[in-house]
């Protein structure tokens, strides 16, 4: 569905990815995980072109891709295959809730305007902001902005949402209801890489885990394997540092 | 002759001197709207770093921001025809208005160029992602992001340069058009009363200056307000 073959990505003489290969089945939920400056966020954005690679290859769906050579034209398509939620959320401060979700559609994809208003109105309706069509970014809260922004994303229907710490600027108190509509998204079967720091999250609804540290995957497998049974050293140093509480248990 | 100020002749020549309004609004309009597409033409060939034309375009905003409208106004009236005579068009039987329309839309250009630069460059980058992320190309996300935006941070400065474009008209005449400054002058030179119409002209210049100032900050509060 969604594979990366070798991608190396350097800034200047710090190499943040160091030969990453990945492959995601249509439908599953995985999720990245490891310390700050591992490169997962950097991976992420590798994906939908934000950052460009300096190597590798990226097969989505029938296209394929070789980062060292992408024209604009592929670059495009790539885009319109994928949609990312940002840590910052990133709404389109010129434009209300409804606008921000019809916008890929309307003028990247040239959808009609009435079609177009209708998917995105489904979108806010499942992400629970039913009322919030007129609002501004500004009006909105940090957990509600956010959600229009996943709203965005499956508004695209597109064959993968990139989460780029979707919850790390929420307040504590906004998380849930994020996190909460992620999951639904989840159960629609929409195929997701999420970076997060959310361990619930990663437990519950992640299928397959991602550890990453210094450019590298160092360890992946399911929830059960990652968090109860880690093999490599790195892992769990990790592990133990997020998860304290599992020191109380011995 | 009487004496050297009568307040009469003031209203005497408003009239006659208004009446050329339109065509100090005409430079005003032409270069602001001239500006704004070159200006934006500028803008990006430097925020792109294009090669040659970013050189072409630094050394161009600097000649322009570091010579006084009156020069510019004289190398064009003198120049623009040699050099088009280059490429084999003949524009010496043009009328001076065309020469005034050129240079004050080069002139804006390169003025605009610089806000819309600083406008465009104070939206944060996570917009122009966001626009890449929903599969918007880079001229879309441009159109529909990133400038929208940068025109609300820019437009109280855009309002300075349309006001600073209408007063820095007053310097047109000197190629000799007719214009509300050359209307007031050949009033003055032909009945030796000069002062009256400069200072129908410092009434006319001030009047509108407030009007456009009025205008712009009550249209800013209504873009903000609707966003809010």
């Amino acid at each position: 569905m969604i594979e990366l073959k070798n991608v190396h990505k350097a800034f200047g003489k710090n190499t943040v990815l160091k030969g990453i290969n990945l492959k995601v089945n249509k439908g599953e939920v995985v999720v990245i995980l490891g310390p700050s400056g591992s490169g997962k966020t950097t991976l992420l954005r590798c994906i939908n072109f934000l950052e460009s690679a300096d190597d590798g290859e990226l097969i989505i769906g029938d296209t394929k891709v070789d980062f060292k050579n992408a024209t604009s034209k592929e670059i495009l398509a790539v885009r319109r295959r994928t949609a990312m939620v940002f840590q910052n959320y990133n709404l389109f401060n010129n434009m209300n809730a409804i606008e921000n979700v019809m916008e890929g559609l309307v003028t990247g994809r040239k959808m009609p305007i009435g079609r177009a208003r209708e998917i995105a109105k489904q979108a806010l309706d499942k992400v629970g902001l039913k009322d919030k069509y007129e609002a501004y970014p500004l009006q909105l809260s940090g957990g509600q902005q956010q959600r229009v922004g996943i709203a965005r994303a499956i508004a695209l229907n597109p064959d993968v949402i990139l989460f780029d710490e979707p919850t790390s600027a929420l307040d504590p108190e906004l998380v849930g209801e994020v996190l909460s509509v992620m999951q639904a998204v989840a159960k629609e079967g929409i195929t997701m890489i999420v970076v997060t720091h959310e361990m619930s999250f990663a437990m519950d609804i992640a299928q397959h885990i991602i550890f990453m540290a210094d450019g590298n995957i160092v360890e992946e497998g399911s929830p059960k394997d990652i968090f109860t049974n880690p093999k490599e050293k790195r892992t769990k140093q990790f592990l133990e540092r997020i998860l304290p509480r599992w020191n109380y248990s011995i | 002759m009487g004496s050297l100020f009568d307040i009469r002749l003031v209203f005497e020549y408003f009239p006659l001197i208004f009446s050329r309004f339109p065509i100090t609004l005409l430079i005003v309009v032409v270069a602001i709207g001239a500006g704004l597409v070159l200006g934006l033409f500028i803008a990006l060939v430097r925020m792109r770093k294009v090669l040659l034309l970013n050189q072409f375009a630094i050394l161009y905003v600097s000649f322009v921001r570091g010579t006084p409208i009156i020069v510019q106004l004289f190398i064009i009236y003198y120049g623009f025809p040699l050099l088009l005579e280059q490429v084999g068009i003949d524009i010496t039987q043009w009328e001076k208005i065309y020469f005034v329309l050129v240079t004050y839309g080069l002139n804006n250009a390169a003025f605009m160029s610089e806000i819309i630069r600083s406008a465009i460059s104070s939206v944060p980058d996570g917009q122009r992602e966001a626009a890449y992320s929903v599969g918007l190309s880079r001229w879309q996300a441009l159109r529909r992001v990133i400038l929208p935006q940068a025109f609300l941070n820019a437009f109280p400065v855009f309002g300075t340069r349309v006001v600073n474009t209408f007063e820095s008209t007053s310097l047109a005449f000197t190629l000799g058009i007719l214009d509300m400054v050359g209307q007031a002058q050949a009033i003055g030179s032909r009945t030796y009363h000069e002062l009256e119409g400069y200072v129908v002209l410092a009434i006319i210049f001030i009047a509108i200056s407030m009007i456009l100032e009025k205008l712009f900050v009550h249209a800013e509060k209504r873009f903000i307000q609707q966003r809010r």
